[in-house]
């Protein structure tokens, strides 16, 4: 017993010592906490507030384009790619886990994509994301992404039409930055790309992430992925397309095929550009020697180009001359081969002469004295007027950018341009579509699309349907009645006669024996550089036209040939495979 | 109010507020009330340790202590067992068995107190003696070692204390305790060489945690971030960048103070702290008043645990002790601590209870000594 009273006096003895401790342990815990949260609470307020969310966009996805029979154009495809948020780990690091997993060498590609995110590897292999995807545990802060790459299966065919996407540019930037676009987003660079980007272009999705004070991601807060919202189905026909583009093969030159409506079936324009090329990111070594070439493969040869149309511009020098009553379907000239005016001879392309013609006759045969004669009666201006009255001079408003307009030139503009008087050579020049005269393809296949129309100018159009994101129709286009050209019925029979006797009798004898009539005009513009431009432009049936051709090639000789024989077997082609009366399958 | 009375209530106000704050910062909170959710399975490891709680507090402790030995064997074994099937968390650690759900170097934390006031009682003619100090050395010696191989190096340095607390609150002298230090800086010497590099890390990042902010003085910082952002008031329930944005790390368990003191302020610390603190306090007084040595030397050994644990968790929330993986008692997520501390709560009122019926006797007898 008095062991235990010694030991218990003892004992509590020790515990109030360790009671003392206690309170004196506590009491420092106390003055510690006050000394972080009180007295120090601006400095780690600070430190916390630099722990906060980073939101990392997503890239949207860009509608489709389909033909008009729903085959893709254009289309954003998935494709993988490792995604190292920054701060989680170590460049390096990364790479050496990735590689243990792949268990292979791989190329790594790192660059910096939006803010917080570097790309490791682009287009990863779908093997390669699947072993990932299995140990995505070893990999915090290495993610599988899915991103969009633009695809063009028709390629170099359309590349004209579609245009393609790159990368916006400090310049677009800032014209487009009030509708939210950012650096890294990609954006339409020609064609329909461009002109309906605001339709094309998709919602971005973004993921947020919750970094700390040090920059590392602790945890993906939200994800929302990004979408898209419009998909766009074009007027053309991708087939026929395919086959006039590739009747153009190894020439400089364009078709456009249509109807006269507005709708567009065909702008092929030779040479091109394959735009899966410049989607996918040239350098830029190969983006200037593509710019640079001397073939300027960029260059829409339809809307962008101007050349003197040659003799197809007497149908607008016919109707000026019928409709202003110079001429009438009695009024015939003597052509033996040149006219002399003001002791200038000024010769026809059939030095031999025509003969008397008429002005069905001399559409036939494009007898430059004829329209001479015409020409010199109406005046460079009156000429001019009824080219303008077709819209020519001014862009059609068609659905790509960078169309150009004709140069339309009369005696006000060459003094202004040229400080130069007008020569009746000049007018006699503008008879037949040369000299100042310079034309796109395009308009002279709007003038063609007038003329089957009788006057009613339609605007043109690729774009035939606007889808929604479950593919619903949205919006269709309808044929638009931009401006009519009232002339007299007896005017049009005559021109359209002539252009039928063009096929039957004439310069277009190429076209011959096709089971629909056919109404055409050729043209051979003379070309100070080089071989004739050959044109060869039309529309078939001649009584209901439902169908508008243009084919012109550059340095081809004689509109006859080889523009009338292509024009030729793209309306054998239309007829085997589309048909004028089951064309909408 | 009496001490088992209060003890009680503190216990219970303690294991509440650990859940709310387990609720606050719950990754997967919207589990709700199942096993998925982290505060869900605290509160059933709550029912299932309260229900100990009954059996500790009915059973006399003094029996509990008779069995010594049995309990040391056992906890012996199973410490064995962890080394030999055990499985590994995420540190590669091996501490665990039956799937991850028991982890018996806690139970060490009620078996070592209870085999020392058993092993001192029975020897109480050799307090305090070398003989019974290298003797009792010996005996803690092997638990602590098992657990330092797991490696668990939070637990052995609990137990070790228990060893240092025993020593001193039953009245070792300086030279006794001159000759442990001596003994303790040889192991310590020879541990260092068995110490695995992330512990050795930890141990430097906690002198200079700014030295390596993205590796292992990471934890350190954010949560010392977490405690200071939290300011005098906090920045609310469930509120606080810190613990919801998930940077503090282990913000359910070893750092479950910061993401308390960043929603509740230095108000909230302090009231935890003082709520902790009042209950060792309680703890001391029931050893004072226990009626015998057993008794004293129980109650006085489970305040040593609480206080250190408290000390090295708080600390180690506020950067000045090292990151060792000790939890709080009560409010940190775990179920093997809560059930083994709600158990030493059992025991403590058993021993409350006993005491009062003593004392009487005592004061009598004092009374009539005096
Ligand atoms: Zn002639």
């Amino acid at each position: 017993m008095i062991w235990d009273e010694k030991i218990s006096e003892e004992i509590q003895h020790r515990l109030t010592v360790f009671g003392w401790i206690c309170f004196l342990i506590f009491t420092l815990l106390v003055v510690r906490l006050w000394y972080l949260s009180v007295f120090q609470e601006e400095w780690y307020k600070e430190k916390s507030e630099r722990n906060w969310l980073r939101i990392i966009p997503l890239q949207a996805l860009r509608g489709s384009i389909y033909d008009r029979y729903g085959k893709v154009l254009a289309e954003d495809l998935p494709r993988f790619r490792l995604v190292l948020l920054e701060g989680s780990m170590d460049v390096k690091e990364a790479q050496r886990k990735v590689k243990e997993i792949l268990g292979e060498e791989i190329g790594f590609q790192v660059k910096d994509m939006s803010p917080g995110e570097k790309v490791l590897i682009e287009d990863l292999p779908l093997e390669k994301v699947i072993k990932i995807e299995e140990r995505r545990e070893e990999l915090p802060g290495i993610l599988v992404e899915s991103y969009s790459h633009r695809f063009y299966p028709a390629e170099e065919v359309l590349a004209h039409v579609i245009g393609y996407v790159g990368r916006i540019t400090a310049e677009e930037l800032k014209n487009l930055s009030s509708s939210g676009y950012e650096v890294w987003d990609t954006v339409g660079k020609g064609g329909i790309e461009l002109f309906y980007e605001s339709l094309l272009r998709g919602e971005k999705g973004y993921r947020k992430v919750g970094v700390d004070a040090l920059g590392r991601v602790r945890s993906v807060l939200e994800h929302s992925p990004a979408r898209l919202r419009n998909s766009l189905v074009l007027t053309v026909d991708l087939e026929f397309q395919e086959y006039c583009y590739h009747l153009l093969q190894g020439k400089r030159g364009t078709i456009i095929v249509g109807r006269p409506t507005g709708e567009i079936l065909v702008l092929a324009s030779q040479p091109s550009f394959d735009p899966n090329t410049l989607s996918g990111g040239l350098t830029t070594q190969e983006w200037s020697r593509l710019v640079q070439s001397e073939k300027r493969p960029f260059t829409n040869r339809a809307t962008q180009a101007l050349y003197p149309p040659g003799s197809i511009f007497k149908l607008v020098v016919a109707l000026a001359g019928l409709e202003e009553k110079v001429i009438s379907a009695r009024t015939s000239f003597s052509c033996p081969g040149f006219l002399e005016y003001s002791g200038k001879r000024y010769y026809c392309w059939n030095r031999a002469g025509h003969g008397s013609v008429n002005v069905e006759r001399a559409l036939a045969h494009s007898c430059n004295v004829f329209f001479y004669n015409v020409a010199l009666a109406l005046g460079p201006e009156k000429i001019v007027q009824y080219a303008q009255k077709f819209g020519l001079g001014t862009p059609s408003g068609l659905d790509i950018p960078g169309e150009k307009a004709s140069l339309l030139p009369t005696p006000l503009w060459k003094r202004q341009n040229q400080r130069e008087m007008w020569y009746p050579g000049d007018t006699l020049n503008l008879a037949i579509g040369q000299g100042y005269l310079l034309m796109t393809p395009f308009e002279v296949y709007r003038l063609l699309c007038g003329v089957a129309t009788r006057g009613k100018i339609y605007r043109p159009h690729f774009l035939q349907a606007v889808l929604n994101r479950e593919g619903k129709l949205i919006r269709e286009v309808t044929p638009v009645l931009e401006r009519e050209v009232n002339l007299r019925g007896e005017t049009w029979d005559l021109l359209l006669k002539g252009m039928e006797l063009v096929v039957t009798q004439g310069t277009g004898y190429a076209c011959r024996d096709v089971p629909v009539n056919i109404a055409a005009k050729t043209g051979t513009a003379q070309n100070p550089h080089g071989k004739d431009h050959s044109w060869f432009g039309g529309f078939f049936p001649v009584d209901q036209p439902r169908v508008v051709f243009l084919v012109m090639l550059e340095n081809s000789g004689d509109g006859s040939g080889e523009a009338a024989h292509a024009a030729r077997r793209l309306i054998d082609w239309f007829l085997k495979y589309r048909g004028l009366t089951d064309e909408e399958r | 109010m009496r001490n088992d009375k209060i003890l009680l209530c503190l216990a219970c106000v303690l294991c509440f507020l650990g859940l709310v704050a387990i609720y606050s910062v719950d990754p997967a909170r919207e589990a709700g009330w199942s096993m998925q959710s982290f505060f869900g399975r605290q509160f059933f490891w709550n029912v299932f340790g309260w229900s100990l709680f009954i059996f500790f507090a009915l059973i006399d402790y003094r029996v509990l202590v008779k069995l010594g030995w049995l309990w040391y064997f056992l906890l012996l074994l199973a410490l064995g067992a962890v080394l030999v099937f055990g499985e590994s968390d995420e540190t590669g650690a091996r501490r665990w068995i039956f799937s991850q759900s028991v982890q018996p170097s806690e139970f060490a934390k009620i078996i070592l107190p209870l085999f020392l006031s058993f092993y001192l009682s029975k020897n109480r003619e050799n307090i305090p003696s070398y003989a019974l100090l290298l003797k009792s050395g010996f005996w803690v010696f092997l638990p602590v070692g098992l657990i330092f191989l797991e490696p668990d190096l939070g637990t052995s340095l609990v137990l070790l204390v228990v060893w240092l607390g025993m020593l001193f609150i039953s009245g070792f002298g300086r030279n006794h305790f001159a000759l442990v230090g001596l003994g303790l800086g040889g192991i310590g010497a020879v541990g260092w060489s068995f110490l695995k590099d992330y512990q050795k890390e930890r141990l430097f990042t906690f002198l200079d945690p700014w030295k390596d902010p993205l590796g292992s003085g990471y934890n350190v910082l954010q949560s010392q971030i977490a405690i200071g952002a939290g300011g005098l008031g906090g920045q609310g329930w469930l509120s606080g960048k810190q613990s919801q944005l998930r940077f503090l790390p282990a913000r359910h368990t070893d750092f479950i103070f910061a993401s308390w003191c960043e929603q509740m302020g230095f108000l909230g610390g302090v009231a935890l702290i003082l709520l902790l603190g009042f209950f060792i306090w309680i703890m001391i007084r029931i050893a004072r008043h226990a009626p015998d040595l057993e008794g004293k030397l129980l109650a006085s050994l489970f305040g040593v645990i609480f206080v250190f644990q408290v000390l090295v968790n708080v600390g180690m929330n506020m950067g000045v002790m090292p990151v060792t993986g000790i939890p709080l008692p009560f409010v940190s997520y775990g179920g093997s601590a809560l059930v083994v501390n709600v158990a030493i709560v059992g025991l403590l009122y058993n021993i409350a209870n006993s005491g009062r019926k003593k004392v009487a006797k005592c004061r009598f007898r004092w009374d009539y000594q005096q």
